[in-house]
């Protein structure tokens, strides 16, 4: 009886009319991209990054290939040598294809480093070029990042 | 006497229909905006935004976008056809605005009668349904000169519709002809002033019959079906482009204009102010100046996102429009441009604000319902809508005959 008072009165059509006229009023979903940015979360994966030494200012990495081994792209491109004093090896060029990569931050995982690890995974994701030779980011542009173009309009 | 005889026999006609025919497209333009205003709204997204402040250019950027436009004519159409097609189309559409009025009493502006409406026709009703299906001649024109299965299609679904929905539409209205006793739009209404009530009241069925047919008779959402996107790509406007198109488009928003109208003037009383009966709201026939600001902040106060928020600022704006059209009606008062024009523009602010609803009306319907399938539409016409509306014919003249006859 109630069911066949529902669809003489319509019922199912007043409560979507209903629905769409709550949301009328809702806030707004969209984000305004280029103008506005949403916040990202601390375990955001953006391009990976290396990290300088926090005291002295060199890169923290100890050019054990770790990194590179883990790698599922093998995206991760290491040359080292043996330091000329001291134990160990240094790098002398450390290169991350971004065109490979797939951001999966699995290379942080076996960085040896304490207690920061040397490669992270940065909150940048802003990448488009115009070239693809950038995407092939050497040492420098690891450890200092790069400045995305401003908005202006 | 003679020449004031022409001016307002003749002149005054004309420069009502050039008007008419000028700010149409305009009006469209930003109903246009609205609707994609609204719609964005309804799904939580923000609505056009860009051009302009707030989007206000947006349909200007769409016009000149459409005017710029190639006009490709695909090939081995039938190229006459398909230029006459968003002709036929449109004209009809305009020509139906002749009979709608916007106020009962004429008027005196710089001393000439002014009447609020184009012509009174008495048979106002009959002129309207005959010229609203010729617009189908446009609709399967520009189908069949197409030469593209996707247009033909289309053509032929929204024939086969606009047929069917055609005989409840009538049924509907002619409830409201019985009680009124006259097919004259004004006539009409000023048949409800003397009964007191709008004939939404005792004929409610006759209402919902009329809107769910004119909502498929001018091809809208949830009746969309010969331009459903997912089948027919565009429907009978496939291959149009540019200004053509724009026709086409032009002539199914002047479509709902008309029918947002029509069931103004049929069911809510077309320029009588809400309970027009009710003596503890008699304030509102000079209070109505109060309401403008208000309705003009709460408009504009929705249309801005939500994100700007802050209504008081918009409504603002409202009372300074309101203000400023109040200070041009004391003003025309003033100077004897116009005479007792209040009646007519308090008349015409109460016509717009019951279209404006009807045009809302169609925008929630097409933010809110998935479209029909074909057989399901062709059940709601043939086996519900016509039953349902012939049955409301003779409930009317039941209960008129029972009441002793005669226009109520």
């Amino acid at each position: 009886m109630t069911g066949w008072l529902r669809t003489i009165l319509l019922a199912e059509l007043w409560v979507g009319l209903w629905t769409t006229l709550k949301n009328q009023f809702r806030p707004h979903v969209t984000v305004e991209y280029p103008r506005e940015t949403v916040d990202l979360a601390p375990r955001f994966r953006g391009t990976p990054r290396l990290r300088y030494h926090p005291e002295n200012g060199e890169e923290l990495c100890i050019a054990c290939h770790l990194c590179e081994v883990v790698c599922p792209c093998d995206c991760i491109h290491i040359v080292s040598e043996k330091k000329p004093e001291g134990k160990g090896k240094r790098l002398v060029s450390f290169e991350i294809n971004l065109e490979r990569c797939c951001f999966c931050g699995l290379c942080v995982d076996p960085c040896p480093t304490k207690p920061l690890t040397a490669i992270y995974m940065s909150h940048d994701y802003e990448l488009a070029d115009y070239s693809r030779t950038p995407f092939v980011a050497p040492l420098k542009t690891l450890l200092d990042g790069t400045t995305p173009h401003e908005y202006s309009k | 006497m003679e020449p004031r005889a022409l001016v307002e026999q003749a002149v005054i006609p004309c420069l009502q229909v050039i008007l008419v025919v000028l700010l149409i497209p305009l009006v469209i333009a930003y109903l246009q905006l609205v609707e994609r205003k609204v719609l964005g709204f309804m799904q939580a997204r923000l609505a056009p935004r860009r051009v302009g402040w707030h989007g206000l250019l947006q349909p200007i950027a769409d016009a000149v976008k459409l005017l710029i436009k190639e006009d490709t004519i695909p090939a081995r159409a039938d190229r006459f056809l398909f230029t006459l097609a968003p002709i036929v189309s449109v004209v009809p559409a305009l020509l139906a605005l002749a009979v709608i009025p916007i106020g009962g009493v004429p008027f005196t502006l710089f001393g000439y009668e002014v009447r609020p409406y184009i012509a009174d026709l008495d048979i106002g009703v009959l002129f309207l349904l005959a010229v609203g299906s010729l617009g189908i001649y446009g609709i399967l024109l520009g189908g069949w000169a197409s030469n593209s299965k996707y247009s033909l299609l289309g053509a032929l679904r929204s024939g086969a519709q606009m047929i069917s929905y055609e005989i409840p539409l009538g049924f509907a209205l002619i409830g409201v002809m019985m009680l009124a006793g006259t097919a004259s739009l004004v006539g009409i209404v000023e048949a409800q002033k003397a009964a007191g009530w709008w004939y939404v009241a005792p004929q409610i069925l006759g209402f919902f019959c009329y809107f769910v047919s004119a909502v498929a008779e001018t091809n809208r959402i949830p009746f969309d079906l010969p331009e459903a996107e997912a089948e027919l790509v565009a429907g009978f406007h496939t291959e149009y482009s540019g200004m053509k198109f724009a026709f086409f488009f032009l002539a199914e928003y002047t479509n709902m204009i008309v029918v947002s109208a029509l069931v103004t003037v049929a069911f809510f009383g077309g320029w009588l102010r809400p309970f027009p009966n009710v003596r503890a709201l008699d304030w509102l026939e000079n209070g109505w100046v109060l309401l403008v600001p208000l309705a003009l902040g709460a408009f504009f106060g929705w249309m801005v996102d939500q994100r700007v928020g802050g209504g008081m600022r918009f409504l603002f704006v409202g009372g300074l429009l309101g203000g400023l059209i109040g200070f041009g009606i004391g003003a025309a008062d003033l100077f004897g441009v116009a005479t007792a024009s209040a009646p007519q523009l308090a008349g015409a602010f109460w016509f717009g604000l019951k279209v404006s609803f009807f045009l809302f009306a169609y925008i929630w319907f097409r933010g809110t319902y998935p479209r029909y399938r074909y057989d399901q539409l062709m059940d709601l016409g043939w086996k519900w809508l016509l039953p349902m509306s012939i049955a409301n014919v003779l409930l009317t003249g039941l209960v008129l005959l029972l009441r002793g006859g005669g226009a109520s």
